[in-house]
C-alpha cells in the first residue's frame, strides 16, 4: 500500500515535469513536444543532485515498464482511417518495411566500423 | 460511466495480451499490436464510435507526457555509459535518423503519396509518446503516426535478427544502437535476448534519437 501511494505521488511529479514543459513549449510558440523539454529539465534536476533519484524512481520505474500502454488510445484512433486498409495503405507499410530495413543495416554497419576504429585507439593508446 | 469502463477495458485487455505474449512470444502478438487490433475489432463490431472511447482513453493518453519525462531516469542511470560512448551513440543515431528520413522521403515520393502521408510518416523510427506530438508540430496526422511507428517497431522485432545475421552486426552496441534508433521500443524490447548490455544500448539510442528526432525532423521538413 505504501509503494502503490509512493508510486502515485511520484507519477505526479512526472507530471508536473511534463506540465512545465508543455507550459514553456506554449508560451515560447514553438513546434517542439513539451515532454521531451520536461525530460530535459528532469535530467537536469537529477544531474545536478537538485532532487534525488529516489524521488522519481519508482514512478518513473512503472511508467516505463507500463509504456506501451499509454500510446493504445492513439494508435486506436486508426479506425477513423478506413481508406488505410487499401492499396495505398499497403504501399504505406511497404516503404515503412524497406526503410527501417534500410536504417537498421546503414546504422548497424556504420556502427561497427566507428566502434571498431575506437576500439583499436584505445588498444594503441 | 462509459469512459470508466473504456479505461478498464483497455488496461485489462492489454494485461491479458501480455501474458498471452510472454507465453508465446510471437513478434505479430506484441502486446500494442494486438489490443489494439482487438479493441477496433471491439469497437467497430459494437458501433462504438473513437470519439466515445477517447472519453476514457485520453485519461491514459494522458501519461504520455510524465512517461516521456521518465525516460531521464534510464539516461540518468547509465549516463556514464553514455559519455563512454558518446561519438560512436551519437553518429550513429543521427546517422539512423537521416537514413530513415530519406529512405521514407524517396520511397514517398517514389510512390506519391500525400503530403500529409509523408508529414507523418516522417517521425516513424521514434518512439510514440514522441513521435505523436513531432507528427502533429509538422502537420502530420498523429493518429497515422501512432500505427506507422508500431509497424517500423514491428519490422525491427521481426527481421532484425535475421539483418544482424545477414550483415555481420555482432557488436552489442551496434546491434543496440540500430534497433533502438529504428524500431524504438517494440524491437527495443526483442534485444533482451541477446543480454543486457544490447538492451541497455537500445533503450539508450531509443531516448537519444527521440530527443535528437524532435530537433531533427522539424528542421528535415524545411528541406522537402
Amino acid at each position: 500500500m505504501v509503494k502503490i501511494i509512493r508510486i502515485v505521488l511520484q507519477v505526479i511529479i512526472l507530471y508536473l515535469f511534463s506540465l512545465i514543459g508543455s507550459w514553456i513549449v506554449q508560451s515560447l510558440s514553438l513546434q517542439f513536444p513539451g515532454s521531451i523539454i520536461g525530460l530535459f529539465l528532469l535530467f537536469s534536476c537529477l544531474y545536478f543532485k537538485i532532487i534525488p533519484v529516489d524521488l522519481i524512481k519508482d514512478g518513473a520505474g512503472f511508467l516505463l515498464s507500463f509504456l506501451a500502454l499509454f500510446f493504445i488510445p492513439a494508435t486506436i484512433g486508426i479506425m477513423n482511417y478506413p481508406e488505410f486498409l487499401s492499396w495505398a495503405g499497403l504501399g504505406m507499410v511497404v516503404s515503412i518495411v524497406i526503410s527501417t530495413i534500410i536504417t537498421i543495416i546503414i546504422t548497424g554497419i556504420f556502427c561497427e566500423y566507428v566502434e571498431g576504429k575506437s576500439i583499436k585507439k584505445e588498444q594503441i593508446e | 460511466m462509459i469512459a470508466i469502463m473504456m479505461v478498464m477495458g483497455t488496461i485489462v485487455l492489454f494485461y491479458v495480451m501480455s501474458i498471452v505474449y510472454k507465453r508465446f512470444t510471437y513478434p505479430l502478438l506484441i502486446p500494442i499490436f494486438s489490443t489494439t487490433v482487438l479493441i477496433v475489432i471491439i469497437l467497430l463490431i459494437s458501433k462504438i464510435p473513437y470519439d466515445t472511447y477517447m472519453s476514457g482513453g485520453k485519461w491514459i493518453n494522458e501519461l504520455l507526457g510524465p512517461a516521456v519525462v521518465s525516460m531521464a531516469y534510464p539516461l540518468y542511470i547509465h549516463r556514464e555509459k553514455i559519455y563512454n560512448y558518446k561519438v560512436p551513440i551519437l553518429l550513429s543515431v543521427l546517422i539512423a535518423l537521416f537514413s530513415g528520413l530519406i529512405s521514407i522521403t524517396i520511397l514517398s515520393k517514389l510512390l506519391s503519396f500525400d503530403e500529409h502521408v509523408l508529414l507523418s510518416l516522417l517521425p516513424k523510427s521514434i518512439t510514440s509518446p514522441v513521435a505523436i506530438p513531432i507528427s502533429e508540430a509538422i502537420g502530420g496526422i498523429p493518429t497515422l503516426t501512432a500505427v506507422f511507428v508500431i509497424f517500423a517497431g514491428l519490422v525491427g522485432a521481426i527481421l532484425g535478427p535475421t539483418i544482424f545475421r545477414v550483415f555481420r552486426i555482432d557488436n552489442a552496441i551496434s546491434r543496440g544502437i540500430s534497433m533502438g534508433s529504428a524500431s524504438h521500443g517494440i524491437g527495443v524490447s526483442k534485444l533482451g535476448e541477446y543480454g543486457e548490455e544490447t538492451l541497455t544500448m537500445g533503450s539508450v539510442s531509443m531516448t537519444l534519437s527521440a530527443i535528437l528526432g524532435s530537433f531533427v525532423c522539424p528542421l528535415f521538413t524545411l528541406l522537402i
